[in-house]
């Protein structure tokens, strides 16, 4: 049984994300314009456009960071659009960030056991909010066995969690974040959105910035996911990562949807290709703009 | 006012102080050996720092004049000045340090009650007497048999500041100014009560902070009470602030102040805005009175400056402290020192003439004064012909 | 009617004086990303130069003027080359700590140079009155309103016309995007400090002039005062501090007018908090968006923590039960007591400010809270003193934790300004709600712990009584730091955003955290009222909050150990040093600006 797919995956097609015409304005610029989305239980789908696209914004309307202007956002049979980010992650959804947000001075393994947070039930019981509080502290202090047994549960899932990304961060469990390297604090921040144990996993830019190897690497990575039956929304520039590994494409530029599709078709629409290469007479706005488009 | 008696009284304490140094420093040497020694504990450095170097100047010149003639019983008496900030903590900090050193007879200080009073507690428990010269909270005393404090209570003050506002001045509708400190406050309510049985109505009472700058908005709040003077119970920097901005919010009224503004300063400070302004003092140096004369000449020879209240009160408590060492006969015992304040009676003192302890209360009972006001940018004694010239002058 | 209009004349010229000094602090602010705690001192510096050519130098007032300006200016360029520069890497603190030990420095200069007395501050000014409203202005208030306005027109024409500021702008915006296009940083700082010292040196000079009063003691107000203007109008926004001034200004004045001089300043704090909390931007700043993303721990040296072994602290705590048994040293007890009292505290602000990252700079707000808690509890309660002392501590944690949850919402430095005024309210609550608190009389007459006929005040059974609830309480927040507890407050400090993308409420665990730390201050106070017999608004002073702060720094934020042993060490130093106590405050300012540039981890390492 894979570990990282929560047992309740509904059976039945109904979408585990449904987004209808969420909009997003700041001030005189719209930065997300009535986008529709709908990722079903097991599909990657990545969302790519040329920076500026709205792509962030998306996904920080649909994790709950940011509030949506206008169209809603249904996450596991519940409506979020207005949820906070405690609650939508609560439901089990989870993030990456586009330039890497870890704990800087926590360990790897701390920031790994920070991502399960919400799946603590032992030491946080549900009650109303103070109650609640003083009942996490309470018990955190006394460590009674079903808070112990918790913490030593979700210690063995951190490091197996971590195994997965080979001998890159099991070696330096112990060690402070910002002591890694780049490439693997972007690792320590996917194992510590893993374990919360997502329906949903948003990664946003997961290779940025690395070099050949290392997104190769990231590509095996999000391939086993996918194929444990992880449901992944993915942003990515790197267009042969996205061919490689997409069930569907959504294109965006200027917040609005200008294509979606198979990746193949994707590809090949025109309204594609001007978005990358065009705005012609404007200047080179197309940074990571892929030769592989030709290919 | 002078009152008659205490002219007479004048007389014959010149007379008994001069025959007193006549024969004491017949066969009075300088002191010599191994000092006696006091502690002190109060502000050299924040807030209030000021008033910690006022200490030291009338610290130093008592002890000149005691070392000069024979010391305590041919030591010399000195001090060991230990800076509290007047902050409770260290208050604390310096009892205990005090309490342990037995050279240590008597202790002067702290500056503020809130530092005082914090330490009394082991001050009592270990049997060192404490002076707190400046702490004239109502409770202080009460801290134990080794708490004493030679400072004006309140009680014996405000009357005569009320006898001069409601009595001489002729206010009927007061607007009281005062600092928000535990002082301030014990005696704005002593004053108001006072005033009341005068015969006046306080028609405001303003508190204000002590790092307060301005005070326009208050001026304006008190003019609209439309009282007929204003009563100011501050210090003479806060009290000289007041003053400049008195009349800049339209207020052309009298102005009867607490003695604590008694200073040179405060003249500096208030500029032309504090003449006419009356206030009646424990100590005013033209009083020819002969305990004040010795401390004013003597002063302002040593330190080419006047000397104002603190000055005076750090004077007379050393010249206390020294009075019950001697009597007390001890170089050790710090009982016999407390048992000798009991004892000791009439020692000559600037701002008591006679200074007497109470043993019930610990403090000194009677208190002089006398009505001063500012004309011409310098202080003079307060009598009808300076009082309606000031009058004038405040339309 | 007259007099309204009274109250707003009265309250513009005071709104005027702190423009004078607001508008250097937000140029600072907007470009160092600095609250400069060292601007008051400056000001203060300004008021003796002008005094020294006034009086001695019998100079005009423009030559003044200008040996104002160009001395603080001078002075300025000093500060940020020789405080600040050096920390350009470091950990965000850093700046804010160096500035205030270089106003401890500065204040303590100025006082050994001309002693402690105010002085006047003649002003050479015609000595003619305008009548407005039933009050009237002078010169110098026209003055003082001139400058005001002039200097504001010309920054605005420096900033707007000139290379430089265009420089100085472009690096308020992005500083690496800026040093990127060639701009000179280091340039830019010292030109943004220099002017800005130069307005707060002149400010000095005419506000002393005005009132006809300085003294080297007037820097923390001055301080304080702008700060809340700067915030009011938005920090960094130069027009927005002018306003914010006037309506700080106008605010202490309606505030007067209506409820009586008492309530002043509570008031402008009040004031401080509503727009911290709805408009955190100031009035005129701009819209709120994500902060960010930060690479690094952004407001603590990151660093590991010193672990002695078990066995060590044993030993050691072992050392110090017996020491009053072995030794008679009853002034070194009572300096040990005080440093458990402050490691109470310590203990507190390191886990809230160390292990939270809320840089709290009015924990002496809730030392009062406790204090005053038990000692009501035990004379009009008439519980008995350790009853009284426990609940103290849980109404700390309560109340305090309500205080302070409005800023939880904030971030950086706005946290510090917003708990600063936080315990400046609570002091003045405490001042004015005298039907509970007997106002400045304060409370006296306090029973000392008694334990069933057993007295316990000072001397060794207190210094047992606080040193054991110092050992349990450091266990017990050890303990608390092993938990899953300890890793989700540092994920709340480290970065908030990505902690609530993983379910994490950064309220509850900030609230949590204050909670828990509440208790222990609470307890400090408690024991503190209960030593001292008599406490009154004053006892408990923001000073209090800055050296606890400092204690943190020294022992290391967040680290259990280190806030005892740095309450040692910055306790039982200043009394070494009382040999030298004049120097006192200037070695202690030293000390800290050497901690800063050389040690920010503190002696046991950040945690």
């Amino acid at each position: 049984m894979p570990t990282n797919v929560p047992a309740n995956v509904p059976a039945s097609p109904e979408p585990l994300l449904s987004v209808r015409q969420l909009s997003r304005r700041f001030g005189g610029l719209t930065a997300v314009d009535a986008i529709d989305l709908q990722v079903a239980p097991g599909e990657l789908v990545s969302v790519i456009g040329p920076n500026g696209a709205g792509k962030t914004t998306l996904f920080n309307l649909i994790s709950g960071l940011d509030a949506a202007d206008a169209g809603q956002v249904q996450f596991a049979g519940r409506d979020v659009t207005d949820a906070g980010a405690e609650t939508v992650a609560a439901l089990g959804l989870a993030r990456t960030f586009q330039h890497g947000r870890v704990f800087a001075n926590l360990s790897v393994l701390d920031n790994v056991l920070v991502g399960a947070h919400s799946r603590l039930r032992a030491v946080r019981p549900r009650a109303p909010a103070l109650l609640s509080a003083l009942a996490e502290l309470a018990l955190a202090l006394w460590r009674p066995a079903t808070v112990r047994h918790e913490e030593a549960t979700l210690r063995d899932d951190a490091l197996a969690i971590v195994a997965m990304f080979g001998d890159r961060l099991t070696p330096r469990l112990e060690h402070p974040a910002h002591s890694l390297s780049y490439a693997n604090r972007r690792r320590v921040e996917i194992a510590r959105a893993l374990a919360l144990k997502p329906q949903l996993l948003l990664l946003d830019e997961p290779t940025a910035g690395m070099n050949e190897s290392e997104t190769t690497e990231m590509l095996a990575i999000i391939r086993t996911l996918k194929e444990r039956g992880q449901t992944i929304l993915l942003i990515e520039h790197k267009l042969e990562l996205v061919m490689q590994l997409s069930d569907r494409v959504l294109v965006m530029d200027n917040g609005r949807r200008i294509a979606e599709g198979r990746p193949e078709s994707v590809r090949n629409d025109p309204a594609v290709i001007e978005a990358y290469l065009g705005h012609s007479g404007v200047g080179r706005t197309n940074v990571g703009a892929p030769v592989a488009l030709a290919a | 006012m002078f009152h008659f008696e205490s002219l007479v009284a004048t007389r014959r304490a010149l007379l008994g102080w001069l025959v007193a140094t006549a024969f004491g420093s017949a066969g009075a040497a300088p002191a010599a050996g191994e000092p006696l020694y006091f502690g002190v504990s109060g502000p050299l450095t924040g807030q209030n720092a000021q008033y910690g170097a006022q200490w030291k100047a009338g610290f130093d010149l008592a002890l000149e004049d005691i070392n000069a003639n024979g010391g305590i019983n041919g030591r010399p008496l000195a001090y060991l000045f230990e800076d509290s900030q007047s902050d409770p903590r260290q208050s604390v900090a310096i009892a205990q340090k005090f309490v342990a050193d037995p050279r240590i007879l008597i202790e002067l200080g702290d500056f503020s009650s809130t530092a005082s009073m914090a330490a009394s507690p082991i001050y009592q428990r270990a049997g060192l007497v404490q002076l707190g010269f400046t702490n004239s909270h109502p409770d202080y005393t009460k801290g134990g048999d080794f708490v004493w404090s030679p400072s004006i209570s309140q009680a014996d003050s405000q009357p005569l500041l009320a006898d001069l506002a409601v009595k001489s001045v002729g206010l009927k509708r007061i607007a009281v100014l005062h600092l928000n400190t535990d002082w301030g406050r014990t005696s704005k309510d002593v004053f108001v009560k006072a005033a009341q049985e005068r015969g006046a109505q306080v028609v405001a009472s303003e508190g204000y902070q002590a790092d307060e700058k301005d005070f326009r908005s208050t001026l304006v709040r008190v003019r609209d009470a439309k009282p007929d003077g204003l009563v100011l119970i501050s210090y003479y920097a806060d009290g000289a602030l007041i003053a400049s901005q008195i009349r800049s919010t339209g207020i052309h009224l009298p102005v009867v102040a607490v003695g604590s503004v008694y200073s040179p300063k405060f003249i500096e400070l208030g500029g032309a805005a504090v003449n006419g302004i009356a206030t009646n003092t424990t100590f005013f140096p033209d009083e020819p009175r002969a305990e004040v004369q010795n401390f004013v000449k003597r002063f302002r020879a040593k330190y080419n400056r006047e000397p104002d209240a603190f000055n005076a009160y750090a004077f007379d408590a050393v010249n206390i402290a020294a009075q019950a060492i001697r009597t007390a006969n001890t170089t050790r015992d710090r009982r016999a020192v407390r048992d000798a304040l009991y004892k000791i009676k009439d020692v000559p003192s600037v701002v008591f003439g006679k200074a007497t302890f109470d043993p019930t209360t610990r403090r000194v009972n009677g208190v002089r004064s006398v009505d001063l006001i500012v004309k011409d940018g310098a202080w003079a004694v307060r009598d009808e012909k300076s009082a309606k010239a000031a009058a004038v002058a405040a339309k | 009617m007259n007099s309204f209009v009274d109250h707003t004349v009265n309250g513009l010229i005071v709104g005027n004086i702190y423009a004078l000094l607001a508008v250097g602090l937000a140029l600072i602010f907007g470009v160092s990303n600095l609250i400069n705690f060292a601007h008051g001192s400056v000001y203060t510096v300004g008021a003796f130069i002008g005094w020294y050519a006034i009086t001695r130098l019998q100079a005009p007032l423009w030559l003044t003027i200008l040996l104002v300006i160009a001395g603080c200016a001078l002075l300025g360029m000093a500060i940020e080359r020789i405080g600040l520069r050096p920390l350009a890497g470091k950990a965000r603190i850093a700046p804010l700590l160096a500035t205030i030990g270089i106003s401890f420095v500065l204040d303590q200069v100025v006082q050994l140079i001309v002693g402690p007395d105010p002085r006047a501050l003649p002003g050479p000014l015609p000595n003619w009155r305008l009548q407005l409203g039933g009050g009237t202005i002078g010169a110098l208030d026209l003055l003082i309103a001139g400058i005001g306005v002039v200097s504001a027109a010309v920054l605005y024409g420096f900033l707007r016309f000139t290379r430089l500021g265009w420089a100085v702008r472009a690096t308020a915006q992005d500083r690496d995007a800026a040093q990127q296009m060639g701009v000179n940083i280091h340039a830019v700082n010292q030109s943004v400090f220099a002017i800005a010292s130069a307005l707060g040196g002149l400010s000095g000079l005419l506000v002393g002039m005005y009132y006809n009063n300085i003294s080297p003691a007037m820097s923390f107000q001055a301080t304080l005062k702008g700060v809340v203007a700067v915030v009011i109008g938005g920090v960094g926004n130069v027009p927005g501090a002018i306003a914010g001034s006037l309506l700080l200004g106008l605010t202490e004045s309606y505030g007067v007018a209506l409820f009586g001089t008492p309530y002043r300043n509570l008031f402008a704090f009040l004031l401080l908090i509503a727009i911290l909390v709805w408009r955190p931007n100031g009035l005129f700043g701009g819209t709120k968006k994500l902060p960010p993303e930060p690479l690094t721990g952004t407001f603590i040296a990151p660093s590991r923590p010193i672990r002695l072994p078990t066995w060590a602290w044993a030993a050691l705590v072992g050392v110090l039960i017996v020491l009053p048994l072995v030794v008679h040293a009853p002034y070194l007890l009572q300096t040990l007591t005080n440093a458990w009292l402050y490691a109470l505290l310590a203990l507190s602000l390191t886990l809230v400010a160390g292990t939270v990252g809320q840089i709290s700079l009015g924990h002496a707000g809730l030392l009062a809270i406790g204090a005053y808690a038990s000692a009501l509890l035990a004379l009009d309660g008439h519980l008995p003193v350790p009853l009284a002392i426990v609940l103290a501590g849980l109404v700390t944690a309560g109340l305090g934790t309500l205080l302070v949850y409005p800023a939880f919402r904030l971030r950086g430095h706005y946290v510090s300004i917003a708990t600063l005024s936080i315990g400046e309210i609570v002091a003045l609550a405490i001042l004015n709600w005298e039907s509970l608190t007997h106002g400045p009389i304060g409370i006296a007459g306090i029973p000392p712990v008694q334990f069933s006929n057993r007295l316990i005040d000072a001397g060794p059974g207190f210094y047992w009584l606080t040193l054991a609830a110092v050992v349990a309480l450091a266990l017990l927040q050890n303990r608390l730091l092993g938990t899953h507890l300890g890793r989700s407050f540092r994920a709340v400090r480290d970065d908030d955003v990505a902690a609530r993308a993983h379910g994490l409420s950064p309220n509850r665990y900030k609230a949590l955290a204050f909670g828990f730390g509440g208790f222990a201050v609470g307890i400090a106070g408690a024991l503190t009222a209960h030593l001292y017999s008599y406490i009154n608004h004053e006892t408990f002073t923001s000073q209090i909050s800055i050296l606890a702060l400092t204690i943190v720094i020294l022992g290391g934020m967040g680290n259990v150990a280190g806030a005892v042993i740095g309450a040692v060490a910055l306790i039982g130093l200043p009394e070494l040093f009382r040999i030298t106590a004049e120097y006192r405050m200037l070695i202690y300012g030293a000390a800290l600006l050497l901690l800063v540039r050389f040690r920010p981890q503190g002696l046991l390492g950040t945690h």
